[in-house]
């Protein structure tokens, strides 16, 4: 087969076009060549994910609009379910066939938000402090409650008063890290939130 | 566009079937005959597309008076066991696809054509007549994708070869041709394939199929891949600004080539070989950004 041979990656040239069948047939290409000035490149990406909303795992098509440089922001323009992917074949239900206001909703919370015991404002913390907090409550919580044994001796490890929901469109790597540190916490209460 | 699916279909919905080959149909060269000659209007190549637009109708008349003999069950059947192609574009060239050739330039002797492509056409009956021979060298020599030798030549004996091959690939049944998959050449001839098309409809909706310059077939490739290095990770899509969507380059960085794609959303009558011809601006600006064609269009090629 044509694997690899002189009619591969070239480049079309005025000076081609001169040497071409065009030209050749007595047809001139300058009209075109002059034309090609008046235009510049736009650059667009279509990327693969999954649905974020339930555990079906749809998969969809972002497309993207920019030119990939270091200063320029790309934006999401359009979505739509992906027609090559085996479990919904291109098409979405409502919720995912809106995923573009999503993603550009003036609502979208982009940070950590607390609010603390009693007050009736959010304010916004750093990923860190909010970590920290968690574990830090986590920790305490499990030190209070956890269960060694039960009154008659049996050994059972458990820790009841904290849950945890995790994410829907999990993969299945996500979904085996999840399972092992809540497991290994001797959590009992938890959910890969299947329905939202 | 988002396809909806009423009661009913989603339960008999077989969901892994999609459809990976699409044989071409005998109408392929009048359609391709029509979309030249819209595009001709108004393109700064308009000559050259009403040209073409002129060579496709012959190809098209070629195709309803000539049929070639399809392999035989023997030859059919090891290609399939093998996965190789039903319909090769390599190894010998049987003599009938001179009556292509025949049947094309006689449709083409009653169209008006310019001085230059009519002594061309004139140039090769001569040969076709004196030293057939000859012809098979060049035809062997544009398959295989070496230099064309005769630039002015090249696309009407491509043209009779697209007939030939199309010929009987729209006669093939389906089942003979070998599911390759990814396959970057084309299933049914093994050639490369000329550009890209999303189509719209049934079964196919908002599926890629590469396009056979030869036979005309169309062949699924999964979206946002390389169609040349199958890399996933920086295909991005280039369109002149402020022109068409429905055309798009499909580059690739690990391989620094590019394919065009055309998106039947956006304009339902593309023709994968009439529209990349007509998109030769973007070639040029592609080429400029430092990417280079995957493969040439089968109607124009370069000395």
């Amino acid at each position: 087969m044509n694997g690899m041979n002189r009619r591969q990656f070239f480049k079309v040239t005025a000076a081609m076009l001169s040497g071409s069948s065009m030209a050749a047939l007595g047809l001139a290409p300058e009209a075109a060549l002059a034309e090609v000035r008046q235009y510049k490149l736009a650059r667009m990406t279509e990327t693969r994910n999954t649905c974020p909303y339930c555990s079906v795992g749809c998969g969809i098509l972002m497309y993207g609009l920019g030119d990939g440089a270091k200063n320029v922001k790309t934006t999401i323009v359009h979505i739509e379910g992906d027609a090559d992917h085996p479990v919904n074949r291109g098409t979405l239900c409502p919720k995912g066939a809106s995923l573009i206001d999503f993603i550009h909703s003036p609502n979208r919370l982009k940070q950590p938000q607390y609010r603390a015991p009693g007050s009736d404002k959010w304010q916004t913390i750093s990923w860190d402090e909010a970590l920290d907090r968690i574990a830090a409550l986590m920790k305490a919580d499990r030190d209070a409650n956890f269960v060694e044994k039960t009154a008659e001796g049996k050994t059972v490890n458990r820790w009841l008063t904290t849950g945890m929901l995790a994410a829907s469109a999990s993969s299945n790597e996500t979904a085996y890290l999840t399972h092992k540190i809540v497991r290994s916490l001797g959590m009992l209460a938890f959910d890969n939130q299947a329905r939202v | 566009m988002q396809r909806i699916l009423s009661r009913g279909e989603i339960e008999g919905l077989e969901r892994n079937a999609l459809p990976r080959l699409r044989l071409p149909s005998r109408e392929v060269f009048a359609e391709r005959a029509a979309r030249l000659r819209h595009l001709a209007g108004g393109n700064s190549l308009g000559e050259y597309l009403a040209l073409m637009a002129r060579l496709a109708q012959a190809q098209h008349e070629a195709l309803g008076a000539f049929t070639a003999p399809l392999p035989d069950e023997n030859r059919l059947s090891l290609a399939h066991t093998h996965g190789m192609p039903p319909l090769p574009c390599e190894g010998p060239l049987e003599g009938c696809w001179r009556e292509a050739l025949r049947a094309v330039l006689a449709a083409l002797s009653g169209q008006e054509l310019g001085d230059a492509p009519r002594a061309t056409v004139a140039r090769l009956e001569q040969t076709l007549s004196a030293e057939p021979q000859r012809l098979d060298a060049l035809a062997q020599a544009l398959l295989a994708g070496e230099e064309p030798g005769d630039v002015a030549a090249a696309p009407f004996l491509m043209a009779a070869l697209q007939v030939y091959w199309t010929e009987r690939a729209s006669r093939l049944p389906e089942a003979v041709v070998p599911a390759v998959v990814p396959s970057r050449v084309c299933p049914v001839c093994g050639s490369l394939p000329v550009a890209s098309v999303v189509r719209v409809g049934a079964a196919s909706d908002g599926l890629r199929y590469l396009h056979c310059g030869l036979c005309a077939s169309e062949w699924h490739m999964v979206r946002v891949k390389c169609s040349h290095c199958e890399d996933t990770r920086s295909v991005a899509y280039h369109h002149l600004e402020g022109a068409s969507e429905a055309i798009k380059a499909e580059s690739c960085d690990a391989c620094h080539s590019y394919r065009k794609i055309f998106y039947q959303e956006k304009d339902l009558e593309v023709d994968a070989v009439a529209d990349d011809l007509a998109s030769l601006t973007l070639d040029v600006l592609m080429g400029e950004a430092g990417y280079g064609r995957a493969s040439a269009n089968p109607l124009l090629w370069f000395a």
